[in-house]
C-alpha cells in the first residue's frame, strides 16, 4: 500500500461523519450569528437580507416578554434539575440496596425516557385538563377546588416542571445506576466491617466515587432543561400569554409563530451564552 | 424513642429500613406507570366515554376503534410510514458513519486526533435547538424543506457525536492482536474488517442502533420546523397537528400515543443491559 494512502486512511474514515457535522451542526451555528445581524422574516426569507447591525438584540432586550422568559427559564430549570437529580439519585441508590426484582424495576423506571417528549406532554395535558382531567377529579373527590393547572399563570410553569420531571428523571436513574455499578463492591464490604452505617458509607464512599457521573449528569440535565421546549410547546404553547414561555420556546415562537427569524436567532445567541455559562459554572464548582 | 429501640435491636432496624425502601420504590413505581396506564385505558374507550365525567379507570365498553381510526386515517398512517422510513434510514446512516469514525479513533494514530475528538465531544454539548433557525433558512434556500432525506441528514447531528464515542470505546475492547493475526495470515485490510472486526463488534452496533432509533423516532422539534407538510410529516408531528385539526379527540390521541410508544419500548427493554454497560463505558473512559 502506498505510504500516502496509509497516512490518509484515518482521515478517510473520519470524513463522512465530519462532513455531516460540519454542514448541519457547525456551519449553522455561525450562520445563526449572521441571521441575527440581518432583518429576516418568514416572508422575506428568499429575498435579499438587509444588514441591520445590533437592532435585533436591542429589540430583544427591550422586550418585556423576553425578560419574563428568562425568569420563567430559571424557575423551570431550577425546579426540573433539583427534582430530577434528587429523585433520580434517591431511586438509583435505593435500587442498589439488594432490592428484589431490581432488574425489572429498573426496566420499568426507564420507560418514560424511552418515549418521546410529545407523548409525555400529551399524557400530562390530558391528566391536568381543567374540565375532565383526572387530577382535578381526584381533588374534587377530597373536597378541594379544581386547579387551573395549565391556565393559571402562576401555576402553569410548575405543571410543566412536573411533566418534565416525570419525563427526564429516568435518565438520571439510568446514568447514576451505571455509575454505581462501576464502583467495586468490595469497598462497601470493607466499610461494613469497619462498622460504617449505610448513610455514612453513602456520604464517604458512594458520593466521592460517583462524582464524575454526578457532574456530567448535572451538566446534561441542566442544559436539556434550558434548551428543550417540546413539553412547553405542546402542553401550553407558551401560554397563557407568555407565562410558560421559557427562553428556548421564546426563540421558537419569535421565529415560527411571529415569523421574526432574525429576532429568534438573536435569542438563540443569548441561549448559547447561557449554556456556556452553565458549563463554566459547573466546571468551576466541581473542580477538586 | 423509636430511634433508640431500633439501634438496640438490629432486626427491627433492618425491617424498618426495608419497609421504607420498598414503600418509596412503590410510590415511584405508581408515579411512573399511572400516566401510561391512564392513557392506555383511555385508548380503549369509545370517544364519548373518554371525556365522560366522572372519569372511569377501566373502559366500560372496550373497543379498538381508536386504533383502527389512527391506522386508517390517511395523514396519520402516512406519517407512521414516514417515521419508519426516516428512523431506519437515519439509524443505518448514523451507525455506518459513526463506526467508521470510531474505528479511526480506536485504531489509528494521526495528526490532530485529540483535537478532533475534543471538538466532537464539545459538539455533544451544543443544544441542537439553537440550530433550528439557521437550518430552516438553509433548507428553505435549497428548496429542501419537507424532504425526508434532508430530515435524515439533520437527525444525524443528534446522534453522531454520542455514537462515535460509543463505537470508539467498543472497538477498543476488541484486542488489536486479533486483527494483526488475520493480517499476517494474508487477509487484506478490508477483509479484516469484514471477517474479524465487524462480527466481533455486533453488540456495539446494536447499542448504537437502538440509541439512534430512539432519537430519530422521538425527535419532534427538528421535523416540526423542517417538515410539516402533510405528506412529509413524521408521526410525532402528525400527533401534534392532530390537536389543531380536530378538537382534541382524546380517544384517538391516546391510541396514537400508545402506538408510538411500542417500537422504542420493545427495543429499549430488549437491550436494557447493554445500554447500561454502554453508558458506563462511555462515562468512565471520559
Amino acid at each position: 500500500m502506498p505510504a500516502i494512502f496509509e497516512k490518509a486512511e484515518p482521515y478517510l474514515f473520519l470524513t463522512p461523519a465530519l462532513a455531516i457535522l460540519l454542514v448541519f451542526l457547525i456551519f449553522p451555528l455561525f450562520w445563526n450569528t449572521y441571521i441575527s445581524l440581518h432583518d429576516v422574516s418568514l416572508t422575506t426569507i428568499l429575498r435579499e437580507w438587509e444588514y441591520i447591525g445590533g437592532t435585533n438584540f436591542i429589540n430583544l432586550f427591550n422586550d418585556p416578554n423576553f425578560h419574563t422568559s428568562l425568569k420563567i427559564t430559571l424557575m423551570f430549570v431550577g425546579g426540573s434539575v433539583a427534582l430530577q437529580f434528587g429523585i433520580g439519585m434517591l431511586m438509583s441508590v435505593l435500587l442498589h440496596q439488594q432490592v428484589r426484582a431490581s432488574g425489572v424495576l429498573r426496566a420499568i423506571f426507564i420507560i418514560p425516557w424511552t418515549i418521546s417528549a410529545v407523548i409525555a406532554a400529551f399524557s400530562f395535558k390530558f391528566i391536568l385538563d381543567y374540565n375532565f382531567g383526572i387530577l382535578n377529579y381526584l381533588l374534587n373527590g377530597i373536597g378541594l377546588q379544581s386547579v387551573g393547572w395549565l391556565s393559571d399563570p402562576n401555576i402553569v410553569i410548575w405543571s410543566l416542571v412536573i411533566a418534565n420531571v416525570w419525563y427526564g428523571t429516568p435518565f438520571t436513574i439510568l446514568f447514576l445506576t451505571a455509575g454505581q455499578l462501576s464502583i467495586n463492591p468490595t469497598i462497601y464490604e470493607a466499610a461494613v466491617i469497619d462498622g460504617a452505617t449505610k448513610i455514612r458509607s453513602f456520604i464517604h464512599i458512594t458520593l466521592p466515587l460517583l462524582k464524575p457521573f454526578i457532574v456530567i449528569n448535572l451538566i446534561l440535565i441542566t442544559m436539556w432543561s434550558v434548551n428543550f421546549f417540546d413539553i412547553q410547546l405542546i402542553m401550553t404553547g407558551g401560554g397563557p400569554l407568555f407565562a410558560s414561555t421559557t427562553a428556548s420556546l421564546y426563540m421558537y415562537r419569535q421565529a415560527f409563530e411571529f415569523g421574526l427569524l432574525s429576532k429568534g436567532a438573536s435569542a438563540g445567541i443569548v441561549l448559547i451564552v447561557i449554556n456556556l455559562s452553565i458549563a463554566f459554572i459547573y466546571h468551576k464548582l466541581f473542580r477538586r | 424513642m423509636i430511634q433508640k429501640t431500633a439501634t438496640r435491636n438490629p432486626k427491627v432496624w433492618f425491617f424498618a429500613e426495608r419497609t421504607l425502601i420498598y414503600a418509596l420504590i412503590a410510590v415511584f413505581l405508581f408515579i411512573t406507570l399511572s400516566p401510561l396506564v391512564w392513557v392506555l385505558s383511555t385508548s380503549l374507550k369509545p370517544n364519548t366515554e373518554a371525556i365522560s365525567f366522572p372519569p372511569k379507570l377501566l373502559p366500560e365498553n372496550p373497543t379498538i376503534d381508536n386504533y383502527l381510526f389512527v391506522l386508517t386515517d390517511p395523514t396519520l398512517a402516512r406519517s407512521l410510514i414516514n417515521s419508519f422510513i426516516i428512523s431506519i434510514g437515519s439509524t443505518a446512516l448514523s451507525v455506518a458513519v459513526s463506526s467508521l469514525a470510531g474505528y479511526a479513533f480506536a485504531r489509528f494514530e494521526f495528526k490532530g486526533k485529540n483535537v478532533i475528538m475534543s471538538v466532537i465531544l464539545g459538539l455533544f454539548m451544543i443544544p441542537i435547538v439553537i440550530n433550528i433557525i439557521p437550518l430552516y433558512t438553509m433548507l428553505a434556500n435549497f428548496n429542501l424543506l419537507n424532504s425526508l432525506v434532508a430530515l435524515m441528514l439533520t437527525f444525524q447531528i443528534l446522534i453522531i457525536p454520542l455514537n462515535i464515542l460509543l463505537m470508539k470505546n467498543y472497538f477498543e475492547t476488541i484486542p488489536k492482536e486479533l486483527e494483526e493475526a488475520a493480517l499476517i495470515d494474508g487477509c487484506s485490510r478490508l477483509g479484516v474488517l469484514r471477517r474479524v472486526t465487524i462480527p466481533l463488534s455486533m453488540p456495539g452496533f446494536a447499542i448504537a442502533a437502538v440509541l439512534s432509533f430512539r432519537f430519530s423516532w422521538n425527535e419532534f422539534i427538528l421535523p416540526v420546523v423542517l417538515a410539516n407538510r402533510s405528506d412529509s410529516m413524521v408521526f410525532q408531528v402528525a400527533l401534534y397537528q392532530f390537536i389543531s385539526l380536530y378538537r382534541i379527540d382524546w380517544g384517538y390521541l391516546s391510541a396514537g400515543i400508545t402506538l408510538s410508544i411500542i417500537p422504542v419500548l420493545v427495543l429499549m427493554l430488549t437491550f436494557q443491559k447493554q445500554m447500561i454497560k454502554g453508558l458506563t463505558l462511555g462515562a468512565i473512559r471520559e
